[in-house]
Parts: structure tokens; sequence; C-alpha cells
């Protein structure tokens, strides 16, 4: 996974006394990572992340990474160039130039002005708002604001690092697409929130990597999620007695995306159940069934890889 | 009586137009309750006045047989004291639903009934009782 932000009590960065936090702050060309991809470097030769999807541009970031760990520095702005041979190894097609802003960070020190600002990023984050991390590119402190505050006018250089809360899967039914969902969702920094009636379904031994786990009635567990548009809700249980009245629940929100596993006669079925209680056409389109991308596969990983998959190209505006 | 298309037809009536389903509101009284191994949930709400049920609503996540037996149940117990309400019996329910299911599918029919039957109790013991 790639990091997002520095969490104080991360396992992975306990042996890290000093660390060098790298950040894609600016590319010219075509970057195949965005704006604000992240790295880390530690001491010990630590790598957590990327800011490039090839190796030539990390190995020099790494490099400059190891020399300010090793120094004394605070900060350097790395502009890297690239030759059309390296781009295309890295996937940057078009050549050009990337800046890379690596900065000096003490993971368990609390008044590191990175940590502190992580910090903050990540009490909003986790209180469902978006942050920014507002980091000056030449000299200045680095800080946190909610997102309504961001910065707007141009002054000194700065780069915005807009922190988004983690989009969030919701998996109605805890059976074995579940499962692979959830270890799936978790590559794709997904929060996943598995919603059953059944406790000896929706269980910690079934769902090590689960977010939340949840037993009760699912149509009003779902009903308190908040449902934006960064919440995909999945109906794996194969069962009318869940996927009716959470369809019900959902289907006036603005959560964005609703799949119901089922062929296509039953997902036909479920529609007609509903446009027989009111819910118009536009409401019932958004209803994905037979749900995921067709890959062909039926096992319980594949259907998962297929959910996920339509997922992403919803959330990108592709045609699922 | 089997599960035959009277039973059938019943129960998809009551399923597609449940009585008294959504929540209540002010409860004096409720229960929930739920099949462990199908997932079917049904929570049942009454508001008793003077040992009376005055009202009685269900909310389930759950089989058509279940709606369907929360549905006629809640339907029976409006207006009878809490006694009296609380005789009812699976036969009751089967021959309000004109049939009986299967076998392996009574448990879908029995869950509303112990559910109403504790929430019943709750009422006169006095507070609110959840599973």
């Amino acid at each position: 996974m790639t990091p997002t932000l520095i969490r104080p009590d991360d396992p992975s960065l306990r042996d890290e006394p000093v660390v060098a936090l790298a950040t894609l702050v600016a590319a010219t060309g075509s970057t195949s990572k965005r704006l604000g991809a992240k790295m880390i470097v530690g001491a010990s030769g630590r790598l957590i992340g990327g800011v490039t999807i090839g190796g030539c541009v990390d190995a020099q970031v790494i490099e400059a990474a190891d020399a300010l760990v090793a120094g004394g520095a605070e900060r350097r702005l790395l502009s890297i160039s690239l030759d059309d041979d390296e781009a295309w190894e890295i996937g940057l097609t078009c050549g050009g130039t990337v800046d890379v802003l690596l900065q000096r960070v003490h993971p368990s020190n609390v008044d590191d002005p990175v940590m502190a600002a992580h910090r903050r990023a990540i009490e909003l984050v986790d209180a469902g708002e978006g942050a920014v991390i507002v980091t000056p590119l030449d000299a200045g402190t680095v800080r946190t604001v909610a997102e309504p505050d961001a910065p707007t006018a141009a002054g000194d250089r700065v780069f915005l690092d807009r922190v988004a809360p983690p989009a969030t899967l919701v998996i109605v039914g805890a059976g074995h697409i579940a499962m692979s969902l959830t270890a799936l969702a978790r590559e794709l920094d997904l929060r996943t929130v598995i919603v059953d009636g059944r406790e000896r379904y929706a269980t910690r031994e079934r769902f090590p990597a689960a977010d939340e786990i949840r037993v009760g009635m699912p149509s009003e567990i779902v009903a308190t999620i908040r449902p934006t548009p960064r919440v995909a809700v999945v109906l794996v249980a194969h069962d009318y007695k869940y996927d009716l009245p959470v369809l019900r629940a959902l289907l006036r929100t603005p959560v964005g995306y609703l799949g119901m596993l089922g062929g296509k006669k039953r997902g036909a079925a479920v529609r007609e159940l509903l446009r027989a209680e009111g819910f118009t056409d536009d409401e019932i389109a958004r209803i994905h069934s037979p749900i995921g991308l067709d890959l062909g596969g039926r096992a319980p990983a594949e259907v998962a890889l297929a959910i996920v998959a339509e997922i992403v190209a919803v959330r990108y505006g592709k045609r699922a | 009586v089997t599960s035959g298309p009277a039973f059938r037809a019943a129960v998809l009536e009551h399923f597609r137009r449940p009585r008294n389903r959504g929540p209540l509101d002010a409860p004096t009284a409720q229960a929930e309750g739920a099949n462990p191994l199908c997932g079917d949930r049904v929570r049942v709400q009454l508001r008793v006045e003077h040992g009376t049920v005055a009202d009685a609503r269900f909310t389930a996540d759950a089989c058509a047989i279940c709606v369907a037996s929360a549905s006629v149940l809640t339907e029976h117990v409006r207006g009878k004291s809490i006694d009296h309400a609380a005789v009812v019996a699976l036969d009751w329910v089967f021959a309000a639903l004109e049939g009986e299911p299967p076998a392996g599918r009574r448990r879908c029919a029995l869950l509303p009934l112990e559910t109403l039957k504790r929430a019943l109790a709750a009422a006169n013991n006095g507070p609110v009782s959840r599973a």
C-alpha cells in the first residue's frame, strides 16, 4: 500500500528514529502516479511506498533520502529530469521532469512539524473530513488545515496535499466472496465494513483484515453509515432477505456504488419488486447486477476481483 | 394443511404488502430475534396502554415466510389484552396463512411468534427488552 500519512503508532516505523519522507510535488509529462505519492525511506534502508511506478526515479530519490537522513538537512527539493528511455521504463511516457520533496521526519517525536501536521490530518480524516497538508517548498513550517480552509491565493510556493477520508466498502453478507473482497480491498486502501445478521458468519476469525464487523439488522446498519459517493455497498449474501431491505435503505442516497450478487433473472425480479414499491427507473438503474466486470471467473476470489474491478471503474468514470 | 398454493399466495401477499412494517413511535415494549444460521432478523415493537396492545409493528430483514408471519401476528394482537395476545400459537399463524411451510422452514414462521411473546412479556415486566 502507498502511505498517505505517517501514523505515530505505525509499527513498521517503531525502530526508525529518523526517516525521509519523499513526496511527488510536481511533474511535467504524464505521470503514472498522482501528485502527492509518497515514499518513506528509513535509516535502516526500509522503503515504504514509492513516488513513481518504476525504479529509476525512485532509486535517485532513495539515494538523496539516504543522504538527507545521514546528514543534518531538514528538507531538499529534487528536480529530476527524465529522458525518453527512462520515461518509457517507469511509465512516464512523455519524458519531462518530476519534482520530489524530501523532508526529514522523526516519527516518534510529537514535536516534529511533519508529524504534527500528519497527526492533525489523521484527526480530520478520522472524523470524516477532508484535510489539506500545506507544505512550503522553499522555507516555512508545514501545517494542516481542514479542506474548506485550504489556501487558494498564489503566494509562496507551497504544495497542497489533499487527504480525503478513506473510501469505504460495505460488504453485506459474510460469506466466501466477502472474505476475498476484504483482502482485495485492503490492497486498494478501501476501508471495509462487514455486515451480516448472523453472528457465526461475521466473525473476526473469518475477517481478520476487516476494519469493522457489524452484526444486526443489515438495512439498519447500512443506514447508519454516511452514504457519500466514496462509499461502495456490495450485496453478496445472495439472499433477498437482505438485498431488498438494504436496497430500500440506500437507493435514494448518494452512495457511490451499489452492487448485488445474482444472475440477470434474479436481478430483474428484484428490480420489479422495487419498481412496484415506487422506486423510479433512475433509482433502480443504480443497481449493478449482475455485479462486477465480466471476467469469466466463478470462484469466490475471482468474483471478488470482478467486483472490486467494477468499483474502481465506476470510481474513475469508466463504463462498467 | 400443507404448503400449497393458498399458503404461497398468502405469504407472497403479506411479503409484498406487509401490514404494520416499520418502526413504531414510542414503543413501550419491544424484542428482537434472529435465526442464527439463515440470518432472518425481526424486531417486534408494541405500545401497550392499560394492559391492552394499542399498536404493534415489526421491522425485519427476513424471508417471505418470516415477514408474512410477523405481518399476520401484529395484525392479530392489536386491540387485545396482553394475556389474550400471549396465547397465540404457531397453529394460529399457519391458519392465518392458510397452510404450513415445509418442515425445514417452520422456524421462519416461528421467529416472529417467539419475538412477539418476548415483547409481550417485556410489556408485562415494564422495561423495553432486546434479545
